[in-house]
């Protein structure tokens, strides 16, 4: 019978080793081998030859001519591409502006809303009671601007921001929920009160803090007893976590006691569906 | 001689005309251009191996030329198009630094 039979030569080589060795057409071997086998006189060959040579000529202008069309297209488009993007970026400037003014004017406008409102108020007896009802209430829900001592921490990315790491949304959330816990009465992040309705979160790139995105480092006030809250703080979770982000991720915490930190109100909470409830106490 | 005259006259044309490509058909134009460049290469060196012949160039040139188009706008078609063209690039590299390896050691028989 039969030898065993060898495997093809294209089952047998590696898929990388036959890219690597096989890089010419094999058509050329193969052309080559049968010209050599069976040579053609030369006159039959030159004048096949001919229209081949003109139909090489002409494949080779094609490829020419790919090649700078490929290479101009290439460069056209690019600052077309960098427009693009410039555009796009002067947009989002323009569209972050505008959100800026708005809320400056709606800030503007709460802040006379109170005024006003104190003003009224503040005409009868009744009245004045109300608002200094109001005016602790605003402290406790955060959209009254307050003062006090308390302690500033400040927080950033590792200075290597090759190898460590960034800040992320639920750092300053473990940080904010450990100042809470030590007893911070209230707490601002690069100067955006936390309130009731505060959530801290990751949007794109960007931390952002009652819908505004910050930028590092993060500031953060808290008041409260700038006695105790350091030494507290390094004691709850929140500290021990900090301190592992400090030692493995390098980033960047420091903590200090201030005498008197001036915290902003945030002025635009509004309830859309939330009303007054009948029920418990 | 002939090869070189031609290859300055699409180079000339491709510069006078600069033809735009159309929108549909931009994302396929370097790959068939690297495409080009693996059968020129692989021409040049059949040419110094001595075994060149025209026929099997002009036909390598345009088979690659459009497997490997038709190749990508496959594999876009099936959502896989940037692989695929990753792939068509690797191999074709892997192919035209192996050509010009062979082509540099009859240039400089070393």
């Amino acid at each position: 019978m039969n030898a065993p039979r060898i495997p093809a030569r294209d089952v047998a080589m590696p898929l990388l080793t036959r890219v690597m060795t096989d890089t010419m057409d094999e058509d050329y071997a193969y052309i080559a081998g049968r010209r050599a086998g069976q040579p053609t006189d030369s006159a039959a060959n030159s004048t096949v030859r001919r229209p081949i040579s003109l139909a090489l000529a002409m494949v080779l202008a094609l490829f020419g001519a790919l090649l700078i069309t490929a290479a101009i297209q290439t460069h056209r488009n690019k600052p077309g591409a960098e427009r693009e993007r410039a555009a796009l970026v002067a947009q989002i400037h323009a569209g972050s502006a505008i959100v800026d003014r708005l809320r400056a004017r709606t800030s503007n406008m709460q802040s006379e809303i109170q005024d006003l409102r104190d003003a009224v108020l503040r005409s009868t007896d009744r009245g004045q009671a109300l608002d200094q009802h109001l005016q602790r209430l605003g402290v406790i829900t955060g959209t009254a601007p307050v003062t006090g001592s308390g302690v500033q921490v400040t927080v950033d990315d590792a200075a290597d921001s090759a190898s460590g790491g960034k800040v992320l949304d639920v750092d300053l959330q473990v940080l904010v929920n450990g100042l809470w816990a030590v007893g911070a009465e209230a707490i601002s992040i690069n100067g955006h009160r936390l309130t009731t309705l505060t959530a801290i979160r990751v949007a794109g790139e960007a931390i952002t803090v009652n819908y505004s995105p910050l930028t590092p480092p993060y500031v953060i006030d808290a008041i409260g007893n700038p006695d105790t809250m350091p030494a507290d703080f390094l004691d709850t979770p929140a500290g021990q976590t900090w301190q592992e982000l400090q030692a493995n991720y390098g980033l960047q915490f420091s903590m200090v006691p201030a005498d008197s930190l001036d915290l902003p109100g945030r002025t635009d909470v509004t309830l859309d569906f939330a009303q007054p409830g009948g029920g418990g106490s | 001689m002939i090869a070189a005259i031609g290859l300055v006259i699409g180079i000339a044309l491709g510069l006078i005309f600069e033809p735009s490509v159309p929108v549909g058909m931009q994302p396929y134009l370097p790959i068939a251009v690297v495409a080009a460049l693996d059968a020129v290469f692989g021409g040049l060196r059949a040419f110094l191996d001595g075994i060149f012949d025209d026929k099997v160039f002009v036909i390598s040139f345009v088979s690659n030329v459009s497997i490997a188009a038709l190749i990508v706008y496959l594999g876009d078609q099936l959502g896989v198009g940037g692989q695929l063209s990753t792939g068509v690039i690797v191999v074709l590299g892997i192919r035209i630094f192996s050509n010009v390896a062979a082509i540099r050691r009859h240039v400089f028989h070393a």
